[in-house]
């Protein structure tokens, strides 16, 4: 079958950066196409000259056989392409039939036509998608935001959809959702860029995988045809050795301990020992109320009921700040400053960097590097702004700051790697080991089952707010989690929730 | 539709005042009068298009204060240029109001600055020029003949206060019926969305400020004419009330919500208000105590911790019903 979108030799350079080199792809209708790479292996900057956010400095790019210059998103979009960014672009107050025709010029001044309204229903049954259109966008779930934002571009004719990162926010039932839209679109005909890090996804739902390494384009073919290693060695560059680091031998001492945590709605009678030396994963779905405990020990949520204990002393919100350190998912909300490299990784120890009050930078600076060094950050880079690094490096100056007190104490972690190539997310799992053997007590909590198995010695699976077992060394296990975590029992209730109402 | 609602809440308030003032006026007639009617819909006629356009600069999560200082600028225009022609210096005094707006706009999507910023800085160089323009005189304006006739009095309303409905009824339905209503709401709630959707924001938010600034002028110029006098000083009250206002009339702070028609009630209700404490002999301090009162009340029913209290009450209930009733 002929090519319905055909990319060849497109380069593009930002000053002195190369950010693509002679890149090509090919797209047919009814392929799901995988593109995969580290961060900053181009993938981002080739989707922006796809939609016309970027013009390349050199190369084609071929519509239905015919050479097009895309000039703007705007065109893009007449042409057919349609991006599902990993932010939506929903407005939250708007309801559904008002987002789905939001900001199409070919819309008539008087709006509330029949035609529309008619025309976004059927884009959502193409979907098989059961969501009101005049509910706002706003009572919606992060999965069924996404399926309308699909709906959209289905609304608008989009022939070539590109998702990047579509499942980052998503729970487990909800991608499969997700997945049972693409392959419906598939279906019919349509032709689907998908860009990820989870390599599983790459061999779920995908036909054929592109690969991506600086600015360059690499490899591409069936799925069926290569496996997960050459994937990965592929993606990298270098040979896969062990993704996660060996465990460390010993029991563990002391550490938290928490029992009978509960908040009203969200969780409740959530008890687990955490020892010191070893990393503890609460595993769950969005919603099974994992993150919300870790939040709470973290004081960030009030608590209905429980106590804590650290090394058999009761935690209360004096002691807790020094001794606790919390790592969130979402970095740039509730991570990082948007200042310096330097004054980031310093935030909170000012008064150590200070006499009478006035601020060393002598000091600060120099206790800065020591801990950007300790946890693999270019020295370089001090003076650059946070926000300027990648995914991979801020989440190390997090990591640096939560480490960086006098005695080591507990690090709470909400999914420590999201957003974190596969080449930074190995060193992440280095330094959480660091950490372990320098006696600090880690507990995280994932949505990636497979992240859960790899670093967790301890996995305490979460359900719908309640724990439901333990598992330690030899007994972690990936099926019975998947199980725990999804309760089977009721899978078709759960299925009915997470993706009806 | 539920009684209790974000988009029901600002005439509920508008309901609620008026029975609160009427229950402490004891049914002596005093407050529940055309009298009160009366003025309540001259107060809408002066607030009323201010407050319209600072809504929709809120409606994009924008504030523009510049509006006090075009109302009274616009005014001391109207009088100086309405001499000959009245229809000229409306028609000058709303063109620099739009151009102000239109400025302002400008700088703030260009160079993306806050618009706090900027239309502080509109407000004192509009409150500057009409001290310029007029040579720090109070002007008068010969026309009595027109001055009357926008305050006659046509059963309870006036020119002017037609003016304000008829405004407040053309915004209500532009904003409804075209596609820019959903759009402006898309800015308010989520920007770069609106961005990514392919909403024309910049273009958008320069038309919110221009229109801002013509509604603002276009009121304060028939408030001159009504009058017959402009000064630069006089006319610059209009901020705090016109926010106010908009507030009560469930535009949040955070953009996104508001209607022309929650505004207007809001006007009429600070309008009530003034009235219905004015018939009741009350001090005029009480005005702004009572209306800082009442939004103090609006502003805590709005706290994100007595919301979750309350929804969780009415579920409580809700439930406990459902099993009192099988």
């Amino acid at each position: 079958m002929n090519s319905l979108l055909s990319a060849r030799d497109l380069t593009i350079s930002f000053g002195p950066v190369q950010a693509l080199r002679d890149v090509g792809l090919d797209l047919r209708p009814g392929e799901i196409q995988a593109l995969c790479g580290e961060n900053g292996a181009g993938k981002s900057t080739l989707i922006k000259v796809l939609m016309g956010i970027y013009q390349p400095d050199k190369g084609v790019v071929e519509v239905d056989g015919v050479a097009r210059r895309i000039d703007n998103p705007q065109h893009a979009q007449q042409l057919g392409f349609a991006l599902v960014a990993q932010e939506l672009s929903l407005a939250p107050q708007l309801s559904v039939l008002d987002n789905i025709w939001l900001g199409d010029r070919s819309v008539p001044v008087f709006h509330r036509r029949k035609a529309l309204r008619e025309k976004a229903r059927r884009a959502l049954e193409t979907l098989q998608v059961d969501i009101d259109l005049d509910v706002k966008v706003a009572d919606l779930s992060i999965g069924q935001r996404q399926l309308v934002e699909i709906a959209r571009m289905i609304a608008r004719d989009a022939r070539v959809l590109i998702l990047d990162e579509p499942t980052a926010t998503l729970s487990d039932v909800e991608i499969e959702h997700l997945f049972q839209v693409l392959r419906k679109l598939r279906a019919q005909g349509h032709a689907i860029l998908y860009v990820t890090h989870r390599l599983g996804e790459v061999f779920e739902i995908c036909d054929t995988v592109t690969v991506m390494r600086n600015g360059a384009h690499i490899s591409t073919g069936a799925v069926s045809e290569v496996s997960r290693e050459q994937l990965i060695e592929t993606m990298l560059g270098r040979s896969f050795s062990d993704m996660y680091p060996q465990r460390l031998p010993g029991q563990g001492s002391d550490g938290l301990s928490v029992t009978g945590l509960c908040i009203d709605g969200s969780f409740e009678n959530v008890s687990f020992d955490a020892p010191r030396g070893k990393i503890l994963c609460l595993a769950g779905q969005i919603g099974s109320g994992a993150g919300h405990v870790i939040r709470a020990i973290g004081g960030l949520a009030p608590l209905t009921s429980g106590r804590m204990f650290l090394d058999g002393q009761p935690l209360t919100s004096m002691s807790r700040g020094s001794t606790i350190a919390f790592i969130s998912e979402d970095r740039a909300r509730e991570g990082l400053f948007d200042r310096s490299v330097v004054e980031n990784l310093v935030a909170g120890q000012w008064q150590d960097h200070s006499r009478l009050g006035v601020i060393s930078w002598t000091s600060a600076r120099r206790r800065a590097a020591e801990l950007a060094a300790s946890v693999g950050i270019d020295a370089r880079r001090l003076a650059a702004n946070a926000f300027d690094l990648s995914g991979g490096n801020q989440q190390k100056i997090l990591f640096a700051r939560a480490a960086g007190g006098k005695r080591p104490g507990v690090i709470l972690m909400n999914e420590p790697t999201r957003g974190v190539d596969i080449g930074a997310r190995s060193e992440i799992y280095r330094l959480m080991r660091d950490l372990c053997a320098r006696g600090y007590c880690l507990v995280m909590m994932s949505t990636d089952l497979e992240e859960v198995v790899g670093i967790a010695d301890i996995v305490v699976p979460m359900y719908r707010g309640a724990v439901v077992a333990r598992y330690e060394a030899e007994e972690i296990d990936i099926s019975r989690i998947l199980l725990d975590i999804t309760h089977p029992r009721n899978a078709g209730e759960v299925v009915h929730e997470a993706v009806g109402h | 539709m539920k009684i209790f609602s974000q988009k029901t809440r600002p005439y509920l308030i508008l309901l609620a005042t008026v029975l609160v003032l009427a229950v402490i006026d004891r049914g002596r007639g005093n407050v529940l009068s055309g009298a009160t009617v009366f003025s309540a819909l001259q107060y809408l006629a002066t607030l009323g298009p201010v407050a319209l356009g600072l809504s929709l600069t809120m409606l994009v999560r924008e504030f523009d204060l510049s509006v006090a200082g075009v109302f009274g600028l616009a005014g001391c225009v109207a009088v100086l240029l309405g001499g000959d022609s009245p229809a000229l210096g409306l028609a000058a005094a709303v063109l620099a109001g739009a151009a102000s707006g239109f400025i302002q706009g400008l700088i703030i999507t260009r160079l993306q600055m806050p618009s706090i910023g900027v239309t502080l800085g509109g407000l004192l160089t509009t409150i500057g020029l009409a001290y310029v323009l007029t040579g720090n005189q109070s002007l008068t304006f010969d026309n009595m003949d027109l001055a009357l006739f926008l305050s006659a009095r046509i059963g309870l309303f006036t020119p002017r206060s037609i003016v304000a409905l008829a405004l407040a009824a053309a915004f209500a339905m532009a904003l409804y019926w075209l596609w820019i209503g959903r759009d402006l709401i898309a800015i308010g709630s989520d920007r770069r969305a609106a961005h990514t959707a392919g909403v024309r924001v910049d273009a958008l938010m320069v038309l919110v400020f221009t229109t801002s600034g013509a509604l603002a002028a276009l009121s304060g110029a028939l408030l001159s004419y009504s009058l017959a006098s402009a000064s630069p000083s006089g006319l610059s009250e209009v901020l705090v009330p016109a926010t106010a206002a908009a507030i009560l009339g469930g535009v949040s702070l955070s953009g996104g919500t508001g209607t022309p028609l929650g505004v207007t009630a809001g006007v009429l209700m600070l309008g009530v208000l003034r009235a219905g404490l004015n018939a009741l002999g009350a001090p005029p301090f009480a005005h702004d105590m009572s209306m800082g009162a009442v939004l103090l009340a609006v502003a805590i029913l709005d706290a994100p911790g007595i919301r979750a209290h309350f929804e969780r009450l009415q579920t409580l209930t809700r439930s406990r019903t459902e099993t009192q009733a099988p």
